[in-house]
């Protein structure tokens, strides 16, 4: 049975059996009232009534007094009017005091056993009146027990299921819903819980799937160019055999190529993974001016070939909890393309500042040609990019900054850039404040 | 050296070979799966074995298991492998004494070889 109909069914015998009750109560509050107006004609008026219907109707005085008689209402003052005529009617007629004794007789018998029945029928207005309120008592009673078994009860068992489920117990399934509204709502919860295990195992198995594609890829792609590569090193040394000025150009294009191909299918992979989750960072405190540092001397060589200063300003003494390798791989990304962008002659420069939010701000500034600015948002997608280098040392892959991008999210932070043609470029990360160590900022 | 090199691919086996025989001055005896991997190991002695990851019949790290199993135990041995995620090289530096990504420059193989058994050897000492 729903609850709903419990419900009704509890209300509708409560409403019933107590309007029942009260109805019954309120007849014999009627009965009761008639009683009393009958009684009210009380003995001594009925009789004067019977006295005066003896008295003969030509004595001017009766007819008189019968005429007052009928005018007054109040039974106290026709009690009062009724002693007066029997005084009077005993004064001219003694005779007649005989009979008005034995009326008065019958009249309070009467009196007697009708108020004997009034307090017999007011015994059953009482108990109608308790019934009628106990019914309503109970009925109330019962509305709230049904109402905190029924729904509460049920409500509560709900949400401790939700949360198991939440916190994954799968325990999610209400082995047998009842038939009641409560029922329902345990039906659609569990046909949502189980759409949300298939939809969450069909993300898993696509998961699955996208690993096992990298991993696979990562093998079949990797292979071949490990003896691509190899042939061509090997050609290039000379160890198989010398080989002539023309040979040897063609080769050194090649592997070239080869290596850019490499570094292609390694960037691929890298953003393949960051964008699948599947790269956690490796966290550690890093202490900030000594990782720059560090940083811009492996480009040293670089920058030196391309003929371009590298500068590092107000880099604080700071520690951060950063990923090493990959923020490595970020600051590196920026350098070296603003290192290829860079006139010769031109300095670079890796400054740090703090944001008003109290983040930390990283910037590569160049004095390279700049971006438009419809560029600006452009060359942080994949395989986009902008003008061609003014030293294209080392071809890119079109991935850097998307990598780089990805992986400054991964931190929390975010990347942009500020530029203008002819203005030079400032590419920026940020790094957020909860990073920074509070023991170096105390000291 | 003598060194017995287990790689399925023919033309990697080749590059390396090329590389350990020109470049180093070894001697390299080829197979081409895990298992002619761990028959050869048992039955001749080899100054240093080297095994691809992912190989048919036994995979570089099974075999490398079976030869340690059947008592070859003194013999270095270093993987190659392409899949270079963290879990799969700790299982090779678990199991070997170092290990070569791919693809790697051939010419610096010998030298990256000398570099690993140097390492172990300042381990071991």
């Amino acid at each position: 049975m729903t609850i709903r109909g419990q419900l009704n069914l509890l209300t509708a015998v409560v409403i019933g059996g107590s309007g029942f009750a009260g109805y019954q109560a309120y007849e014999t509050r009627r009965e009761i009232e008639a009683y009393d107006r009958s009684m009210n004609d009380s003995l001594e008026t009925r009789s004067v009534l019977l006295l005066l219907e003896d008295l003969p109707y030509h004595d001017d005085t009766f007819r008189r007094l019968q005429v007052e008689r009928d005018r007054l209402q109040e039974a106290d003052r026709r009690r009062a009017f009724g002693n007066a005529v029997t005084t009077y009617a005993t004064k001219k007629r003694p005779e007649l005091r005989r009979s008005i004794r034995r009326a008065l007789k019958v009249e309070a018998d009467h009196y007697n056993r009708n108020r004997g029945k009034r307090s017999e029928i007011e015994a059953r207005f009482e108990k109608l009146m308790m019934l009628s309120s106990g019914i309503l008592g109970l009925g109330l009673f019962l509305v709230v027990l049904t109402i905190h078994a029924r729904i509460f009860r049920a409500i509560n068992r709900l949400s401790r299921r939700m949360l198991d489920f939440l916190v994954d117990r799968y325990s999610f399934q209400f082995s047998q819903p009842d038939e009641t509204e409560l029922g329902d709502l345990q039906r659609t919860f569990n046909s949502l819980a189980q759409k949300v295990i298939n939809t969450t195992d069909e993300l898993k198995r696509l998961d699955q799937a996208k690993s096992e594609f990298l991993s696979i890829a990562s093998h079949e792609l990797r292979t071949p160019m490990t003896s691509i590569k190899g042939s061509l090193s090997l050609l290039a040394t000379g160890v198989v055999g010398q080989l002539d000025v023309g040979s040897l150009r063609l080769i050194k294009i090649a592997e070239g190529e080869t290596d850019r191909l490499i570094r292609l299918i390694n960037d691929l992979l890298d953003l393949a993974k960051i964008e699948s989750g599947g790269l956690p960072l490796n966290l550690d405190w890093v202490q900030w001016d000594e990782f720059c540092g560090k940083t811009l001397e492996g480009l040293a060589g670089l920058a030196m070939r391309a003929e371009v200063r590298l500068e590092l300003v107000s880099i604080p003494s700071i520690e951060v909890s950063i990923d090493r390798d990959r923020m490595q791989q970020v600051l590196t990304n920026l350098v070296s393309n603003a290192i290829k962008f860079s006139p010769k002659g031109s300095a670079v420069r890796v400054s740090i500042s703090r944001a008003k939010t109290g983040d930390l701000v990283v910037s590569v500034q160049d004095q390279g040609p700049g971006i438009a600015s419809e560029d600006q948002q452009l060359i942080f997608e994949k395989f986009r990019q902008g003008a061609t280098a003014a030293n294209p040392l080392v071809k890119g892959t079109g991935l850097g900054l998307a990598i780089a991008k990805a992986l400054v999210a991964e931190h929390g932070g975010s990347i942009g850039v500020e530029s203008a043609i002819g203005k030079g470029s400032s590419f920026w990360f940020t790094l957020p404040k909860w990073r920074e160590s509070e023991l170096a900022k105390v000291a | 050296m003598h060194i017995l090199l287990a790689e399925d691919d023919p033309s990697v086996s080749i590059v390396i070979q090329i590389s350990l025989e020109k470049i180093g001055g070894h001697t390299v005896e080829l197979v081409s799966d895990g298992a002619q991997a761990v028959n050869l190991a048992t039955r001749r002695a080899f100054d240093l074995i080297i095994l691809d990851g992912m190989m048919p019949l036994k995979s570089g790290l099974q075999a490398a298991a079976e030869i340690r199993s059947a008592g070859i135990v003194t013999t270095p041995i270093i993987f190659l492998s392409a899949k270079n995620d963290e879990k799969d090289v700790q299982a090779f530096l678990n199991l070997g004494t170092g290990f070569i990504p791919k693809p790697f420059e051939p010419t610096e193989i010998c030298a990256r070889i000398d570099a690993i058994l140097n390492d172990a050897n300042k381990g071991a000492g």
